[in-house]
């Protein structure tokens, strides 16, 4: 089998010419049931397999919660468990199945498939379906509808259907839209909501970290990627003491700076004396704030919201949660805020917090009047702040985008030689770069040697001359822990040969022996 | 094969150790009922005493037992139990047949003292009752545990469940072995008794189709050593094992249909059987779609009397439950989803 993508714990595999993951078993050709008590039946996908014994006597509650034979693993009753408990029981999948058994769930609903999916599971089978249509209903995109016209065959009309439903699946792995599938489905689905919503922090511990774009809605504010991206706020510090808050709104176009508005922004503020000592946060909705140096992160420059105008009581909560972490009353002596309709809301924020504010009052920032309105206000707030250069200034972008990025190993690029400016041109000295593609800091070879010598991930391959991506196949181990989508080292002999992307979690490197385990960007 | 059933048996142990607070001088339950006595129809005075309870329900506890729930943890006094009899005795009076159950084992001398047992006994018989129920472990059923001094004709019932050992260890928890059961069968019918098998239909973790194989499988079996048969469809007792199943949906109760199946496919067996299902058309016990529940526990019912047969019955329901016998081992649980009995009726169509 070989890993084409990830989603959440979902996984596209490939089994065999035209066969991929995840995958529905039909009971008429692909299940066989045991003869006895004591025996067991088989399943076939591709090849026929024998299936665990049905689980007699356990309390499906209790750990191991999992079923295994040598290539299955059968999750029994994930159409009923408590979606808490799912969670829970998600949460041990892997470590209870490792990566090359195929994970198998009887007897669940189509609208229960993709959420299942997104949480690891392979194989589905269509023995709920065949019941709905025992009983003459329609199967339509993975919901149930009932029809007076009668359908011929209903029974392979519904099978085609169920294969279509998990085809989708299927593409929304490959695509990095799963997650959509899964909100689409938990919409009106009570179930499959609450086990979404419990499923945010196992996603954001073990979940792939696929950069497609999010596209938002109030609903996402639980996505994994946003959940990380606010608590990590916390590790993020701005670039330097008593500087001026300016809170602006988002904007449309991402990176922020890239946009027209904020274009404007800082072409009318950099005529002002002193404009370095201003520090830009972006006001937004699901993220929160978004400091300028953050803005290439994943996912502060990769989603897209419906906007409103309006804030919801739980969008205010939580803008009030992430400007306790950004610390004002520590990091600032003042504040502007030019944020157009969430201008009212930020201003009570920021004087909760104790810091002098002043509101802009305009409607629309962006208008002429609005800019030179924002260009007067900086002017007059900025004239009794102490000067702030641009070294010190550039020092201290690096230091929160590298805290935010690598969290307690950081330190090596903290105290290498910083120099350049945001955006495209901060550097690392020769360890590490602004890479849009990886959103942050990139890695530079000799970064990788400091990084895995500071206790950065490190994957160890076979003995060979690595030419571009590094294959599952010459994985021999591997050192520390990661999640699909952050930055590794790769050794041979003891020696740091390239650095790049993981593309499978550290035991799924050693299980595979197909796919691509690690994207490289730095070959030695 | 997994590890036993040691984790659902804490959890219903749990709930065990709650104190209950029932009268003692009161029984469970008195009422009386229409049963069969040498081939013909009579009134079968039917009566629970509150006792300590079965001793196997307070070590470990079989998993669909709730009957524990009825007993008093430290025991009933003798003149307790002699209480409870007065007041059983008007619903006894003039009866030819009498089931005294207890929520245990009746000839289990430390659950029901010996000489109150010979006491109501021979107090039976000077009513002129011909016959007693009467229930038991196998473990029990040693003469000398049922030497009355003068009783009437004793039937004994044996809880067999089933005939298979995984089953009977691995889904219902007994301790119970085939060749023990055959051996006590013989005991009692050389001392006089005879022996009624209890078979469980739908214990946990079997689907529908594997419970009607296992139903059917230990009738055969038990035949030949008993006297009649009772198929029991399992219900949903309170604080078991099998509740917590079901509140969790990995295990639906019983078909109707599966009853009539199973009598069916026993019907040219040499002894009777038969089933009285237990909350029978509730969703706790045996129950089809709401149009014909009743109808068919009348049928039962009359199969059960002698009065008729079990033909003919159907309803719209049949085939759906059809249906999911045939696929039932597939699904690995005894579940399947919620409201397809009835079609899954409600929201409208075009």
């Amino acid at each position: 089998m070989e890993p084409i993508g990830h989603e959440g714990l979902g996984r596209l595999l490939k089994l065999g010419d035209d066969l991929y993951t995840p995958h529905v078993v039909f009971s008429a050709n692909d299940l066989t049931e045991s003869a006895d008590l004591s025996s067991t039946g088989t399943i076939k996908i591709g090849k026929t397999f024998d299936l665990p014994p049905s689980p007699l006597g356990l309390d499906s509650e209790k750990a191991p919660y999992l079923q295994l034979s040598k290539s299955i693993a059968v999750f029994d009753n994930a159409y009923s468990t408590n979606p808490k408990k799912l969670v829970e029981m998600a949460s041990a999948f892997r470590s209870e199945a490792g990566y090359s058994r195929l994970l198998y769930a009887p007897a669940v609903e189509p609208s229960q498939m993709p959420i299942l999916a997104y949480l690891g599971v392979d194989i589905f089978d269509d023995l709920n379906v065949e019941l709905r249509s025992s009983t003459g209903w329609v199967l339509d995109s993975g919901e149930w509808i009932k029809q007076k016209a009668q359908i011929d065959d209903l029974f392979s009309h519904n099978r085609a259907e169920l294969s279509r439903w998990v085809l989708k699946i299927r593409n929304a792995i490959a695509n990095g839209k799963l997650r959509e599938l899964v909100e689409i489905t938990s919409l009106h689905n009570p179930r499959v909501s609450q086990i979404l919503y419990h499923s945010a922090q196992l996603l954001i511990e073990q979940g792939a970290r696929v950069h497609s774009t999010i596209r938002s809605n109030d609903l996402s504010l639980n996505h994994p990627a946003i959940l990380d991206f606010q608590n990590r706020l916390s590790d993020y510090e701005p670039p330097a003491k008593n500087m001026v808050l300016l809170i602006l709104p988002c904007s449309a176009r991402k990176p922020y700076f890239k946009s027209s508005s904020h274009k404007r922004f800082y072409n009318s503020i950099r005529e002002v004396d002193n404009h370095l000592a201003l520090h830009i946060v972006s006001v937004t909705s699901p993220l929160g704030l978004v400091p300028r140096e953050l803005e290439f992160c994943y996912p502060a420059a990769h989603y897209d919201i419906a906007v409103t105008g309006s804030w919801s009581a739980s969008e205010v909560e939580m803008l009030r949660a992430q400007l306790a972490k950004l610390e004002p009353k520590k990091h600032y002596i003042k504040a502007i805020v030019h944020a157009g309709s969430s201008s009212e809301i930020m201003t009570d924020l920021v004087k909760e917090l104790g810091i002098e504010v002043v509101n802009t009052r305009v409607d629309r920032p962006s208008s002429y009047e609005g800019l030179e309105i924002l260009q007067n206000i900086a002017k007059m707030t900025l004239a009794d702040v102490p000067h702030l250069n641009t070294k010190d200034r550039a020092q201290g972008e690096a230091k929160g985008l590298a805290s935010f990025q690598y969290g307690e190993n950081a330190d090596f690029l903290i105290n290498s030689e910083i120099s350049g400016r945001m955006p495209y041109k901060l550097r690392c000295g020769n360890l590490a770069a602004m890479s849009p593609v990886v959103g942050g800091f990139g890695l530079t070879m000799n970064g990788g040697i400091e990084y895995s010598s500071q206790g950065g991930p490190v994957v160890f391959a076979e003995a060979f001359k690595l030419v571009g991506d590094l294959f599952a196949v010459g994985v021999n181990a591997y050192d520390g822990d990661w999640n699909i989508g952050d930055q590794v080292v790769i050794k041979q002999n003891e020696v740091v040969t390239a650095v790049g992307i993981a593309k499978m979690t550290p035991e799924e490197m050693i299980s595979m022996n197909r796919g691509i385990a690690v994207e490289v960007r730095h070959h030695a | 094969m997994p590890e036993a059933f040691v984790p659902l048996t804490d959890f219903v142990n749990e709930s065990k150790s709650t104190p209950r607070d029932h009268p003692l001088d009161k029984p469970v339950a008195k009422w009386a009922e229409e049963e069969v006595l040498d081939g013909e129809i009579v009134e079968a005075g039917v009566v629970i005493l509150r006792t300590r309870g079965c001793y196997w329900s307070i070590k470990e506890g079989c998993s669909m037992c709730g009957y524990f729930n009825d007993t008093v943890p430290g025991g009933v006094s003798d003149d307790m139990l002699r209480e409870q009899w007065k007041k059983v005795r008007s619903t006894l009076r003039g009866k030819k047949y009498a089931k005294i159950y207890t929520s245990g084992s009746f000839i289990d001398p430390t659950e029901v003292p010996f000489e109150f047992a010979d006491e109501i006994m021979s107090d039976m018989s000077d009513m002129g009752i011909e016959k007693v129920l009467i229930e038991s472990l196998p473990e029990f059923v040693n003469p000398k545990n049922f030497a009355y001094t003068n009783a009437p004709k004793l039937e004994i019932a044996i809880g067999l469940e089933s005939s298979n050992p995984i089953v009977l260890d691995k889904s219902v928890n007994k301790r119970l072995r085939w060749p023990h059961f055959v051996r006590v069968c013989k005991v009692a019918r050389d001392n006089g008794a005879e022996v009624k098998a209890y078979i469980l239909l739908k214990p946990p973790y079997l689907s529908e189709k594997q419970s009607i194989e296992d139903a059917v499988q230990s009738a055969i079996d038990a035949a030949p050593h008993v006297d009649k048969i009772s198929i029991n469809p399992v219900n949903v007792q309170k604080n078991t094992v099998i509740e917590k199943m079901w509140f969790r949906n990995e295990w639906t109760a019983p078909w109707l249909w599966s009853v009539v199946e199973v009598l069916k496919r026993c019907e040219d067996l040499p002894v009777r059987v038969y089933s009285d299902p237990t909350g029978g058309g509730t969703r706790r016990g045996a129950h089809n779609c709401h149009d014909c529940n009743n109808k068919i526990l009348e049928a039962l019912k009359n199969h059960r009397l002698g009065l008729g047969n079990l033909m003919g019955l159907d309803c719209e329901c049949r085939p759906r439950w059809d249906f999911l016998t045939k696929q039932s081992s597939l699904r690995r649980n005894g579940a399947e989803p919620h409201g397809y009995r009835s079609g899954f009726t409600g929201g409208r169509h075009f």
